[in-house]
């Protein structure tokens, strides 16, 4: 029932996840963050198997940010979703598969958003959610989403879609973190 | 050939292990690094490795290795080893990340480098690394300034100054001499590169300096920074020398 | 590029990295059998037979939550095997070391070894370190067991608590680590069958401004709530203090006759009829 939700504009990429955090029938935390900063313009939000997720994008920054120290070049975001993907593709025929499901985004001179899932399908994308929100905020992005969107229209953009969730999702999310990844790196709104 | 030193770890009957003092021989051999603790401040300097005049030093690979974003690592010796070595320490580095979920000290990485060193003085069909090691840095949330050492048997040693490789002892004298408690970032940069001075005859454009304070990434020094950092020493120097040679007329 | 990525996963391998702390050995152990999972089930599920040669302990409440005079930590003591009441006066609070304290709930045996191997595991840390281990790398490195185990049948859902050197102060952390290999860093935390129970007086009850009175009364009222209404849990509270010294151990009260005094003092427990 995580919410994610990644958002390109003109000249960021916008992060939307949810900060509840639930366990059986309780909600253990409702200020809990799901985005990682890969590298210093990358950064990954995540939703799946508890345990799964951080294991595998911890897994994922220690090898990207080994990758940095050795060849002295940090891996692009597109070097990134393509690693991560080609991770979780492995894991599915394995004995134990990751099922994590994760958002790429980052900003190499011009924003970047990927979408992957468990199943190592990878596709770069505008616009894009995983979970039970994008059956409820794909068609709103697909309604008012432009190319040339400010930060401020974006995040607009984004509070439409949290403004849709709170009204339709049958359980409370406790609100979104808003992460921006942007030339100057990734931070959390406000 | 004593004949003790073509099994590798093998004692010689007065108790040496040859191949580790011809390890040490290498890095005596390797072109200078030095590291001087500051106040606030760890500064590592290292000569620049002689460049031919057709060589690019673009792709010259520095011999200032950063191992994670809190610690940095000089070296002297064999290049090709450390290149290895450094390799190791910046993977223990991640895994500690991984396995601890906190960034690794300096002195835990220092300690897995010379263990790392001292097991290849004791395993079969491995020959020592030859090199020795400067690595200086900052624990996470931490202001105290960490610089250590280690040698191709696996001793470690925490310093407040320190050079390793050609003509360290010269430096060694000179850090003696000049350091002192409390130094500014300002006096530390100037001392570790005065003492690179002493070894690196051309100058200038031979050396390479690294500054690392708390909680933030290393700088390696701007090339004309350092330059006008080595003008005002050697300006200084030079009229030193003028002040002593006129007193000496003087005197006559 | 290519060649250099498909390195990647070598390089950093936290499976591989870990066993080195468990006496050196090359790998995980793993029973020699198919599937774990499969065989634990066959062995230990009571609802599918109710003949089952092992019943592990289950039902439990534990609670540990962070406050202006420390971490207050409160469990029940009792041990259910199925129906059946395998112990009345289970230590549900585990001392990993005197700074840092471990909550027990799932399967028993499982929380006491593997709570056991960490204080083993914290004491080597400090003595390589020359320093206390912190929470946050205690509970990670039980997390990361908890993980490479995932799947196989481990049952424990832990807190663990204690103070962790931080810009040279001491500052508290809870963290929740069970066998999924979640590790949750929080303030408050409740876990065990009877945890919205407890949840229900704690979150009403909770203000971080609390003495250390009201605190240790809160933390224990809150498991006597959930002894009550938890049939899993029950007969009595044992109640810890953390502070920046270490945990202080602040009784065992037996859950019947603090529900009598509760019902007598605050006038609750009004289902309860005594006419």
């Amino acid at each position: 029932m995580d919410i994610l939700l990644g958002i390109r504009t003109q000249n960021e990429v916008l992060l939307i996840t949810s900060r509840s955090l639930a366990r059986g029938i309780s909600v253990l935390k409702s200020d809990d963050v799901k985005v990682l900063e890969c590298n210093k313009h990358t950064a990954l939000a995540f939703s799946g198997e508890p345990g799964d997720t951080t294991n595998f994008v911890e897994f994922i920054r220690a090898n990207v940010r080994l990758y940095g120290f050795q060849n002295k070049q940090e891996l692009t975001t597109h070097a990134v979703a393509s690693y991560a993907r080609k991770e979780l593709a492995t894991s599915l025929r394995s004995r134990k598969p990751y099922q994590v499901n994760i958002l790429v985004a980052g900003h190499n001179g011009t924003p970047e958003l990927h979408w992957i899932d468990y199943l190592g399908t990878n596709v770069t994308l505008p616009y894009a959610a995983h979970g039970y929100a994008s059956y409820y905020v794909l068609s709103t992005l697909d309604r008012w989403w432009t190319e040339t969107l400010t930060l401020e229209e974006g995040l607009e953009l984004a509070r439409k879609c949290i403004d849709e969730l709170e009204k339709r999702m049958p359980i409370d999310f406790k609100g979104c973190n808003i992460h921006v990844v942007d030339q100057n790196g990734v931070r959390l709104h406000e | 050939m004593s004949g003790y030193d073509r099994a590798l770890s093998v004692f010689s009957p007065d108790g040496h292990v040859f191949q580790v003092e011809y390890a040490l021989e290498a890095v005596k051999r390797g072109t200078c690094a030095v590291g001087v603790k500051g106040r606030d401040v760890v500064v590592l300097g290292c000569e620049r490795r002689s460049a031919l005049k057709l060589h690019d030093p673009r792709t010259t690979p520095s011999k200032l290795c950063a191992v994670d974003d809190h610690i940095t690592l000089c070296f002297a010796g064999l290049n090709a080893d450390a290149r290895v070595l450094v390799d190791r320490a910046r993977l223990e580095a991640q895994n500690h990340r991984i396995n601890l979920a906190d960034p690794a000290s300096v002195e835990y990485i220092t300690k897995h480098i010379a263990g790392l060193q001292q097991r290849y003085t004791q395993s079969g069909g491995v020959r020592p690394f030859g090199i020795s090691t400067l690595i200086g840095g900052f624990d996470p949330q931490s202001d105290k300034p960490n610089l250590y050492h280690t040698e191709p048997s696996g001793i470690f040693s925490s310093w407040k100054a320190n050079a390793i490789g050609r003509s360290s002892k010269t430096v060694h004298e000179l850090l003696d001499k000049l350091w002192e408690e409390d130094m500014d970032e300002q006096k530390t940069v100037e001392l570790a590169v005065k003492s690179l001075l002493e070894v690196v005859q051309t100058g200038n454009q031979n050396i390479e300096v690294a500054v690392l304070r708390p909680n933030k990434e290393m700088e390696v020094l701007a090339d004309d920074y350092l330059d006008e950092i080595v003008r005002r020493i050697e300006d200084e120097k030079a009229k030193e020398a003028e002040e002593k040679q006129s007193r000496r007329r003087h005197d006559d | 590029m290519d060649t250099v990525i498909d390195q990647l996963p070598k390089s950093v391998d936290a499976a591989a990295a870990l066993p080195a702390c468990v006496n050196g050995l090359p790998n995980f152990e793993f029973p020699s059998i198919d599937t774990p999972s499969a065989f634990l089930r066959a062995f230990t599920d009571d609802a599918s037979n109710p003949d089952v040669p092992i019943k592990p302990q289950h039902g439990t409440t534990t609670l540990a939550f962070k406050f202006q005079g420390g971490i207050i930590v409160a469990v029940d003591s009792r041990a259910s095997a199925g129906s059946w009441i395998a112990s009345q006066k289970v230590k549900k609070v585990l001392e990993i070391n005197p700074f840092m304290l471990g909550t027990m709930a799932g399967g028993a045996a499982d929380c006491q070894f593997w709570e056991r191997w960490l204080g083993s595991q914290c004491r080597l840390y400090e003595l390589r370190n020359k320093k206390r281990i912190s929470v946050s790398a205690a509970s990670k490195i039980l997390a990361n067991v908890t993980y490479h185990y995932k799947g196989s049948g481990l049952s424990m859902g832990t807190m663990v608590c204690g103070y962790s050197e931080k810009n040279n102060t001491l500052e508290p952390e809870i963290y929740y680590v069970d066998s999924d290999g979640s590790r949750v860093a929080g303030q408050l935390f409740s876990v065990g069958s009877g945890q919205t129970f407890a949840y229900g007086v704690l979150d009403q009850g909770y203000d971080y401004n609390l003495s250390v009175e009201d605190a240790l009364t809160l933390g224990k009222r809150a498991i006597i709530a959930a002894t009550h209404r938890d049939a899993y849990s029950g007969n009595s509270c044992n109640l810890y203090h953390l502070k920046p010294t270490g945990w202080v151990y602040h009784g065992n009260y037996d859950a019947a006759a603090e529900i009598w005094r509760l019902k007598e003092a605050e006038g609750s427990f009004n289902d309860i009829r005594t006419k």
